[in-house]
């Protein structure tokens, strides 16, 4: 099975210090969650794959994205039952539904649904460079060094490295309690949430448990006091500094033009028209190539550190 | 040196105190195994070594602990933590870091050491436990054994004085385990580390150890060289698991023959034994046993007819099994990690279902039953009882089942009251099941399982990590609960027990049956799933002496 996590590869993006990684997920993230014109999501969403590729996560990526397919589909059906605000009606339920009247299904309900869903493919797109891309004690350290409580992030990394634990617990526990003669689908409402309860009791004891071990283990090996150094360092290099640059440019100049009115879209009562005046054309085009710079300064700077 | 003087320990809240009275001196370089059963005060002493008792756990302590010339109740557990190095029992709870190096260099980064320090003790531990191959790989993914290794290292980069681990071979299989002990034996007698180690199965260990120490109900009944430990009466009474063939020299001992020294090692009690038949003329009460009798008949009650199995998008884990349990065996299925033993097992429950091929059980096709209707018929027994438990009380965590099979109130009444007898439960009956001891945890999961009285019963390694009183304890109700025919298949890998309780053996290498038959066909024949004494066996063939042997009393009987 594909999991997942963390994938050790040598490439010019694994390189990159977790900052640089993070500054381009941020700046992606924020463009998909400001503009509104589904061209400017897809050509986001597109912006991905150069990074991706680089990094060598094209099979992790599609599997992903699989799965984040059927997500755009549930959001898309389920966009065009609820919204009943667009004018051009496709199909009308003959029947009526109380407090909703008859269901229309519109080209706007059915447009404004996959305006989304590529909005969440290209977020999902972007994490999935936080997720396959950064080692987790990477990103923890990154988050040190920006000053976040270093405690309260071991316990945020640590946590997540026992979801593993988590779930083959789980899955052994519904099989012990199946295995005693437990049916989940059966029975009135109070005797479904006792069943669950079989479930949940034994997994959370489970769980404190380890946390109370864990604490004995990080008692036992002088966590916690004053001066902690760190094994590996961090360090923003000139290159580095100019990969990070490059990395939060897309963000700012999508700011720039968000605030000079490109980029959003209505869909409702009736679309708008997508025809796209000279300048905003231009705009468009370079801010594709901004968020994809990140992939050509990276190799630039591995080029240097060879040399 | 440490040194425990008058040392007494009672949990908050607890009635009982968990230590009463140690004194305890360890020498430098000493390697001390620790032995005893459960809730005897092992782990305890273990923490006092380095101020988890008191400073995490609480509780009342009178008495003085040094170690190394400090005093422990004086400092935190941190600061101790570069003289006492703790590991502990579960490999993947210890484990604070993704990446193996990192995990080594947490303690010394909590110590702030400069970093080109960190890299030479980083790069001296990894190496020290031979484990630098891993130094890049992400702890999730690796085995029990390689954790425990990273463990070890992780508090051997500190450069304590002292190593101390609590049962750190628990949850490992018996291969990792004997490499793991290697291990620790090689740090003792090569870094001239201080070993203390909490152990209750002994076979693996005594061998390496200097001295051996029982501590029961919170008090030292024996301390010593293990030889002579090994053939005190208060640990025979105290439930301890005895190597095989330290108890083949006690029951020597008793018969007047005179053999030397307490064996610890396969190949002393060979030679000893070879010495003794010399001297003594042996004759065999029995001949050489060559043919064994033929797998028992009857109606299969488990069938398994060209069963291939893989997970989703991982390898194929079983690749076209074939086999027959007949009604009334005691069938043990063996196997390295991985073998597909637990999978195997788990498709006799139908909680797994055939992806070629079909499994029938008790008439039932698993393909076309859900599990919760097979739950009548048969009985699943995982290994850690903390899995079942979630109700009340013992009584309500029994009737569980019942109730979700359907039974009537009467009948109810009756199923619980009898198997709460069965298994000595009936005075807890109303009590917390989670507050109860490990060993009266396991009976609760057992009878909770075991209360629809299912024809099969299902054990998945039971044994793990378990001391051999409640081994022992397990494998007779078991027995007592076979006495009406019923048909018990236990997948493990602790062949001392499958020697001494089971009939037949099925072996199982990389989703494949391997060897099927009589146990002393296999065992006797095994290099790897062989017991002690059968290889003492083997190196008597010269005498006459039966090849067949697997247990202590069976080779004495014969003596």
């Amino acid at each position: 099975m594909l999991d997942y996590k963390y994938q050790d590869r040598d490439t010019v993006i694994h390189r990159l210090t977790p900052w640089s990684k993070l500054g381009w997920i941020a700046s992606l993230v924020l463009l998909a969650v400001i503009f509104d014109h589904p061209v400017y999501l897809f050509l986001l969403f597109l912006s991905t794959i150069p990074v991706i590729a680089a990094a060598r996560l094209t099979r992790e990526w599609a599997s992903l994205m699989k799965y984040c397919l059927f997500l755009c589909l549930a959001v898309v059906l389920i966009n065009a039952i609820i919204s009943q605000n667009g004018s051009h009606e496709l199909v009308k339920a003959p029947f009526s539904i109380p407090l909703m009247g008859n269901l229309r299904i519109t080209l706007e309900g059915i447009v404004c649904g996959v305006g989304n869903s590529l909005r969440l493919a290209a977020i999902i797109s972007a994490f999935s460079v936080l997720i396959l891309a950064i080692h987790p004690d990477d990103l923890m350290q990154g988050l040190i060094k920006m000053k976040l409580p270093y405690k309260s992030l071991l316990v945020a990394s640590v946590s997540a490295r026992f979801l593993p634990a988590l779930l083959e617990d789980s899955r052994n526990i519904v099989a012990v309690q199946r295995s005693r003669g437990l049916e989940f689908s059966s029975g009135s409402k109070v005797q479904r949430t006792r069943n669950y309860m079989a479930i949940f009791i034994p997994l959370l004891s489970n769980s404190l448990e380890r946390a109370s071990q864990l604490a004995e283990v990080l008692e036992s090996r002088g966590f916690g006091s004053k001066r902690r150094t760190f094994y590996k360092e961090l360090k923003l290099t000139g290159s580095e500094i100019v990969v990070l640059i490059s990395a939060l440019l897309p963000g700012i100049f999508g700011i720039i033009i968000y605030s000079q009115g490109f980029g959003s879209y209505d869909y409702y009562p009736a679309l708008e028209g997508i025809g796209f005046m000279g300048m905003e054309a231009i705009c468009l085009i370079f801010l594709l190539f901004l968020a994809t710079l990140v992939v050509f300064t990276a190799l630039v700077k591995r080029r240097t550190e060879i040399d | 040196m440490i040194r425990i003087g008058n040392l007494c320990f009672r949990y908050s809240g607890a009635e009982k105190s968990a230590l009463r009275g140690i004194d305890l001196k360890i020498q430098d370089g000493e390697f001390v195994l620790i032995t005893g059963p459960s809730g005897g005060g092992k782990s305890t002493l273990c923490r006092c070594l380095n101020g988890l008792v008191p400073h995490f756990h609480g509780g009342k302590i009178y008495g003085e602990i040094e170690v190394e010339g400090l005093d422990v109740l004086g400092r935190s557990p941190g600061e101790l933590a570069a003289r006492v190095g703790m590991v502990f029992q579960d490999p993947e709870n210890q484990m604070v870091a993704d990446e193996v190096e990192r995990e080594v260099a947490f303690g010394l980064e909590n110590f702030g050491f400069t970093r080109s320090l960190m890299a030479r003790r980083v790069e001296e531990a990894l190496n020290a436990v031979g484990v630098a191959h891993l130094r890049h790989r992400s702890v999730t993914g690796l085995s029990g054994g390689e954790l425990q290794k990273i463990a070890i290292a992780s508090v051997l980069a500190l450069h304590p004085s002292v190593l101390v681990l609590d049962e750190p071979s628990s949850e490992l299989d018996p291969k990792s385990t004997e490499d793991l002990f290697n291990l620790v034996a090689k740090l003792n007698n090569e870094l001239g580390l201080t070993v203390v180690l909490v152990e209750h199965r002994l076979e693996k260990v005594v061998r390496h150890v200097d001295r051996l120490i029982l501590l029961q109900d919170g008090v030292i009944l024996a301390d010593g060289n293990p030889r002579q430990v090994l053939s005190t009466a208060q640990l025979y009474q105290s439930g301890v698991g005895i190597p095989a063939v330290a108890r083949l020299s006690h029951g020597l001992m008793q018969k007047g023959i005179d053999y030397g020294d307490t064996f610890l090692t396969v190949k002393e009690s060979r030679s000893a034994l070879e010495k003794v038949f010399r001297e003594r003329d042996y004759r065999p009460k029995r001949d050489i046993q060559d043919r064994f009798s033929p797998k028992p008949k009857g109606t299969p009650l488990i069938e398994a007819r060209k069963l291939q199995y893989a997970y989703l998008d991982g390898p194929v884990v079983l690749k076209g099994i074939n086999l027959r349990i007949a009604k009334g065996e005691f069938v043990a299925l063996m196997g390295r990690n991985g073998s597909g033993k637990s999978t195997l097992l788990k498709h006799f429950m139908g909680l797994l279902k055939p992806a070629k091929g079909d499994v029938v059980v008790c008439g039932l096709n698993t393909k076309e039953t859900d599990t919760a209707r097979m739950a009548k018929d048969i009985g699943y027994i995982f290994q850690n009882p903390n899995l079942h438990l979630f109700a009340d009380s013992v009584e309500e965590e029994v009737a569980f089942k019942l109730k979700n099979l359907g039974f009537d109130d009467r009948e109810q009444e009756r199923m619980i009251t009898e198997v709460l007898d069965r298994f000595g439960l009936t005075e807890y009956r109303g009590r917390y099941p989670r507050d109860l001891s490990s060993g009266e945890k396991q009976r609760v999961a057992i009878a909770s399982v075991l209360v629809s009285q299912p024809e099969v019963v299902l054990l998945d390694e039971p044994m793990r990590g378990l001391e051999h009183r409640l081994k022992s304890e397990l494998m007779e109700s078991v027995g007592r609960y076979r006495e009406d025919g019923q048909t018990v298949v236990l997948a493990t890998q602790d062949v001392e027990t499958v020697a001494e309780y089971a009939d037949r053996v099925i072996l199982l290498g990389e989703g494949e049956v391997v060897a099927d038959g009589d146990k002393r066909e296999i065992l006797s024949e095994a290099l790897l799933f062989s017991p002690q004494i059968n290889r003492v066996a083997q190196s008597l063939r010269n005498h006459g002496f039966p090849q067949d042997v697997l247990t202590a009393d069976e080779a004495l009987n014969l003596i």
